[in-house]
């Protein structure tokens, strides 16, 4: 008899595809623009350029999800390698060496794209815009790129307040103010790099494509706390490419496949489809960023009943609706659409008792055991993995923290994988998956102890 | 207690091995003692309200053992190093901390203080990563909220003409500092580089005041000196990462170097420029701590509005102080330190040795992770390069 073949551990959604081929037109439209002499931007993830190019006509390319592509199609050991040959320390992020040893090579070849380059490759630049949001060591690999590039670098800046700080009185309005500056000052240099003047209307266009894709994520993800989960993790990270990395996409076009997404998982939801197609043993949560390289992991540890069903990177923002009929200047309106404090943010995800104790822990002593941990509540998690990147300060800095204060308040452990976004060498698959095994244990007795102390889950 | 009697390079080297014996004393007397992390935080706020400002530092010598809980392995070691020390209660006797956006760690390890370790007041700053206009703005209004976040703590006002006080002491901290740099151009130099890392080290455990007194007597000292280091061959400039231990500066100068200059932060960096004293003092404060300041973490460019690119011209203007050192203190080489995982100073390693080579000034790059006993195979290194320069 034919032995029976095994479903596939993973239970993918349909309306991820067209998505995530979205992400390839991002990077066909670099090159096409290049042939048509449009001017093409190199762009670090920060959420607020996009839209402002968008509306200049500068198409854009993220040089980042480029090295994720890289990493998972396997071929960015090159570049890598050729980056530490150029000097740069190897324990420098991966993403920034794969593109530093990509604009060598594109120097080798007189500003063309390497011939082994996925997806296309990247055309060359004529604008670099930088950012140190979120992760500040990319201020200086843009202008490190200028080894290998004429293009002129903008670093845009945000705020990054701490959290006691971010609750003075005045801090709010001063940030946005910031903003309105940085982002106009920004402008100003788009309409002298390219010679024509922003289109406002245009922005409030793409600016408000932006909100309405936030919006429809923020949507799914709430949709995710079912159970069983019906989204993995997985394809969670397959389509945040096309909304955070849209290129010159219409914001229409995204928003429909947001739209059609929604509809797929409603339907899991509604009928108690997983997102795995086994028994959903573990709910857990993804803190960090992805193995690009390894994603077949997840499929052995879905194998294993484990379900991703959050993560902590690349979420969207709980979606608000501000009255912006009063603020006449189109900036002003487009960093107010979007731009939150701290104390909002507070105010909109717990209630009202629980904000008000938040704060006051803040105002007391800097920090709350609660903030940061309400994703891991929220959806019932048995467990989080901490992917420990050994070439990422910025996503691996907060870990430890996180797991300390998972386990004090909510009593869920945490499982430490150490590896890299891109790096094949530093991450160990099979070790990864013997301590998942054993992991198991453990998630066991915390869910023992959750019961003890009458926990919901 | 610190015997009185002892003065200059002597005074110097106690306070080096045992940082917080004088600031307990002044504690014990009823004054308010300050740490700091790295050189952004505006001390000068601290001395106008009287709080002693005492700059955190890590020990390479101590094994990291409780910080793990709270930082991973494979973050910067000497913020994982402050961090375990203050767990392990080394800086318990702190009445308050004040921290900047130095980097992502840097911002990381306030929060894991916060959590774990816990201080009566504590401040954390956002300092931009840029100097163009709109940042320096908002740098100027971040200021305002750690003010009044100090005169709520003491109940006192920082007026105008207390901080024109504190700006002129901390300038006469920087003039001395320069001083001393300057009686490093000789040759022989009469101070060594693990000698000036103790007197900084010693400065930022002190009030200003009290550091200057002990500054004026090391100068005097040391111009009067006839046991300061030897002639070598070669004549180094060591630029990096935070050097707050003498095992590796001394290492290099147990070879045929003198290390005459440095570009770091427990050292020039924090010295090498005054606050201008503005009409609002806080301007010429907000300045001063976001642009004169020269460490790898602030983003800086030839010309911010530029829309071409230079690279050589971009290097000149970031990097053009350097070869005035070179030049002042006749360099034959410089020694590149950075301790691992520090992004900022990784990224600019490259362009800096493009420029040194341009200017004809060889480099070598050392990395180290924050250990006395990682050092012993970058002697050999070192040991090359000066073979090479020689």
């Amino acid at each position: 008899m034919a032995e029976e073949v095994k479903k596939r551990a993973l239970n993918r959604l349909k309306s991820m595809y067209a998505l995530r081929a979205e992400v390839d037109k991002m990077y066909q439209g670099g090159l096409e623009a290049e042939q048509e002499g449009k001017p093409v931007a190199w762009v670090m993830l920060e959420g607020w350029a996009n839209p402002i190019l968008s509306a200049m006509d500068i198409i854009t390319v993220y040089p980042e999800n480029y090295s994720s592509v890289c990493a998972a199609t396997k071929t960015a050991t090159p570049y890598l390698e050729r980056a530490d040959a150029e000097g740069f320390p190897s324990h420098l992020c991966g993403y920034a060496r794969t593109c530093i040893g990509y604009s060598a090579e594109m120097v080798d070849l007189g500003g063309g794209i390497p011939p082994e380059a996925p997806a296309g490759g990247m055309p060359k630049p004529v604008l670099l815009v930088g950012s140190g949001y979120v992760c500040d060591a990319r201020f200086k690999w843009f202008q490190a790129l200028g080894r290998y590039f004429d293009a002129p670098v903008w670093t845009l800046e945000q705020p990054s307040p701490g959290a006691r700080e971010s609750l003075e009185e005045g801090a709010y309005e001063r940030n946005v103010n910031f903003l309105i500056k940085e982002m106009k000052a920004f402008v100003a240099f788009l309409e002298k790099l390219v010679g024509r003047k922003m289109d406002w209307d245009r922005l409030d266009y793409t600016g408000g494509g932006t909100v309405e894709i936030n919006r429809l994520r923020w949507d799914i993800n709430q949709l995710r706390m079912a159970r069983p989960g019906p989204m993995h993790t997985r394809d969670f990270w397959s389509v945040m490419s096309a909304a955070l990395y849209r290129g010159a996409a219409d914001p229409e076009v995204i928003i429909d496949g947001h739209k059609k997404m929604y509809d797929e998982v409603k339907y899991r939801v509604d009928n108690k489809i997983a997102a795995i197609n086994r028994e959903e043993r573990y709910r857990l949560s993804f803190e960090g960023l992805a193995p690009w390289h390894s994603l077949g992991f997840l499929e052995d540890l879905a194998d294993r009943g484990w379900n991703f069903v959050i993560e902590s990177a690349y979420g969207p923002q709980r979606p608000v609706d501000i009255d912006l009929s009063k603020y006449s200047d189109p900036m002003e309106r487009y960093v107010r659409s979007r731009y939150r404090s701290l104390s909002d943010r507070i105010d909109d995800e717990y209630e009202p008792e629980e904000a008000a104790e938040i704060k006051e822990d803040i105002r007391r002593t800097g920090t709350s055991r609660r903030l940061g941990l309400k994703h891991v509540r929220d959806y019932q998690c048995d467990g989080i993995i901490l992917h420990v990147l050994l070439s990422c300060r910025a996503a691996s800095s907060g870990l430890n923290l996180l797991a300390e204060q998972v386990k004090d308040v909510l009593k869920v452990p945490a499982l430490v994988i150490e590896g890299d976004i891109v790096d094949t060498s530093l991450f160990n698959p099979a070790d990864a998956l013997r301590k998942a095994e054993a992991f198991e244990e453990t998630m066991e007795h915390y869910r023992r102890l959750r019961k003890e102390a009458g926990m919901e889950w | 207690m610190v015997a009185e009697t002892n003065q200059g390079l002597t005074r110097v080297r106690e306070i080096y091995q045992d940082g917080p014996r004088r600031v307990k004393e002044l504690q014990a007397q009823g004054n308010k003692i300050f740490g700091y992390l790295c050189i952004y935080p505006v001390l000068e706020f601290l001395t106008a309200l009287d709080l002693v400002p005492y700059r955190i530092f890590g020990d390479m010598r101590e094994p990291i053992t409780r910080a793990d809980n709270f930082m991973p392995t494979v973050v910067c070691p000497f913020l994982r190093s402050c961090l375990d020390l203050g767990l392990k209660g080394r800086y318990e006797f702190l009445d308050g901390i004040v921290t900047t956006h130095i980097c992502d760690v840097g911002a990381s390890l306030h929060s894991s203080w916060d959590y774990a370790v816990r201080t009566p007041f504590a401040y954390h700053i956002d300092t931009p990563h840029t100097v163009h206009e709109t940042s320096r703005e908002h740098h100027r209004g971040l200021l305002d909220g750690f003010k009044k976040a100090l005169e709520s703590y003491t109940g006192k006002e920082i007026t105008p003409e207390r901080l024109r006080e504190a700006i002129k002491v901390h300038n006469r901290q920087r003039a001395l500092m320069r001083e001393l740099y300057d009686l490093r151009k000789l040759d022989p130099p009469l101070v060594s580089g693990g000698e000036t890392i103790q007197v900084a080290k010693a400065l930022m455990s002190l009030p200003v005041e009290e550091g200057n007194k002990l500054l004026e007597e090391v100068i005097s000292e040391v111009r009067e000196r006839e046991d300061g280091p030897q002639k070598k061959s070669a004549r180094l400039l060591v630029w990096g990462s935070i050097l707050d231990d003498t095992a590796l500066t001394e290492m290099i100068e147990d070879l045929d170097a003198n290390i005459v200059m440095d570009d770091t932060c427990v050292g020039s960096r924090a010295y090498f420029s005054d606050v201008e004293l503005t009409d609002d003092p806080i301007d010429g404060l907000a300045h001063h701590y976001l642009v004169d300041i020269k460490c790898p973490r602030t983003f800086r460019a030839g010309d911010f509005n530029a829309t071409t690119k230079d690279y050589m011209a971009d290097l000149e203007s970031r990097f053009s102080y350097l070869a005035d050192y070179a030049r002042d203190w006749k360099v034959d080489g410089v020694i590149l330190e950075s301790v691992r995982y520090c992004d900022t100073h990784g990224y600019e390693v490259p362009q800096l040795r493009d420029y040194f080579n341009s200017i004809g000034l060889p480099s070598i790059y050392l990395e180290h992770d924050y250990t006395e006993g990682a050092l012993a195979p970058l002697r050999t290194r070192a040991q090359g390069f000066l073979e090479i320069i020689g």
